[in-house]
């Protein structure tokens, strides 16, 4: 350390020469310790709110709960939930709709229609059942998965038929490309 | 001597602990000068000296329960005020002015120090030199910290505090030459 940074160093206290304006200063400070912490902690540092709180959270808990269970024993014929009622009505709309196809295909033979068109019948009538057997016996496993290989079935039989119409193009092509 | 001086004032920062606010009054009496000093000579205007002491107050009251008596109460809030001015100036300053920028103005001589005897040549010299510069020359020759210290403050190492400061000291030194 040079004699100029001692010098300063030593006098360092007569640099502190300015007077803060105290009382304006500590107006302010005051007023931000006094305004936050009034807001938030007295109400949750008594133990009694917080008894409160947590009897009014399990009353709450237990009231949605038990409304639930209330609710699906009113609407037994319902579905189990929105959610599978929401599959089974997308299932329904694409099969109809592919049978609707099936229907109205020139390239099939009448035949092959019909035999299609009555194994639809035959799945369709298994299907009722099922969903009959479902509205009594809710959450019932295997009448679901019966419900969904159901479903499994219909859709193979859709595949099958869409197979052998593109198979029969497949042979028209051929025979274009052999005249060529 | 040295437990002597980080157990300055003990009583009235218990207090303050539990929230005594004539207690917090009476500690902010006792600081509040030396705080707004150390704040003006960092930021070198009244307004914002206040508002960056008043924070610092209502933070260190806040978090008063941190403070465990490692140093003084006074180096703690200190640090406090020193750590927002500066982040204040480095939210402040847009381009950021490099250093490199004032070296063309220095020679490799040390300027003569005898005009630097009169303190208030000094002060006005300090209040002329660019916001890097004028940090940690406060830092090291008025607030007395070390350039280990002003690493951990300035986010810097210790041998580029050291340079940075000999290149400070030297401006400082032409420009009270000049005065």
């Amino acid at each position: 350390m040079d004699n100029f940074e001692k010098h300063i160093r030593d006098h360092a206290a007569q640099f502190n020469e300015r007077r803060a304006d105290k009382d304006k200063m500590w107006a302010k400070i005051s007023e931000e310790l006094n305004q936050k912490p009034s807001k938030v902690i007295p109400l949750w540092k008594r133990p009694l709110f917080r008894v409160a709180a947590s009897v009014l959270l399990l009353l709450g808990v237990a009231s949605f709960f038990g409304l639930a269970v209330l609710n699906n024993n009113a609407k037994k014929t319902q579905y189990a939930s929105k959610e599978l009622m929401e599959i089974d009505m997308y299932y329904k709309d694409l099969v109809s709709y592919q049978v609707q196809l099936v229907r109205n295909n020139q390239n099939l033979s009448e035949e092959n229609k019909a035999e299609f068109l009555s194994f639809m019948d035959e799945l369709d009538a298994e299907y009722e059942v099922l969903k009959k057997e479902m509205q009594k016996n809710l959450d019932n496993e295997q009448v679901l998965e019966a419900i969904v290989s159901n479903y499994k079935k219909r859709i193979e039989l859709i595949e099958n038929l869409l197979h052998q119409i593109n198979e029969s193009k497949k042979l028209d092509e051929d025979d274009y490309g052999y005249t060529l | 001597m040295e437990t002597e001086i980080r157990f300055t004032h003990k009583a009235i920062v218990e207090q303050c602990k539990a929230g005594n606010s004539n207690s917090q009054y009476e500690l902010y009496s006792r600081y509040v000068d030396a705080m707004y000093n150390v704040g003006f000579r960092f930021l070198g205007n009244a307004e914002d000296a206040e508002d960056i002491v008043q924070d610092s107050f209502v933070d260190a009251f806040k978090n008063l329960n941190n403070f465990k008596y490692e140093s003084s109460f006074g180096a703690w809030l200190k640090r406090i005020v020193i750590n927002k001015s500066i982040n204040h100036l480095k939210a402040k300053r847009i381009p950021v002015v490099p250093m490199d920028a004032h070296e063309f103005h220095l020679t490799d001589e040390e300027p003569v120090e005898a005009a630097a005897t009169d303190l208030n040549k000094v002060k006005k010299g300090i209040a002329l030199l660019p916001d890097g510069y004028r940090e940690i020359i406060n830092l090291y020759l008025i607030e007395g910290y070390d350039h280990v210290e002003i690493g951990e403050i300035l986010g810097i190492s210790t041998s580029t505090s050291k340079s940075q400061y000999h290149r400070a000291k030297k401006k400082l030194l032409e420009i009270i030459n000049e005065l």
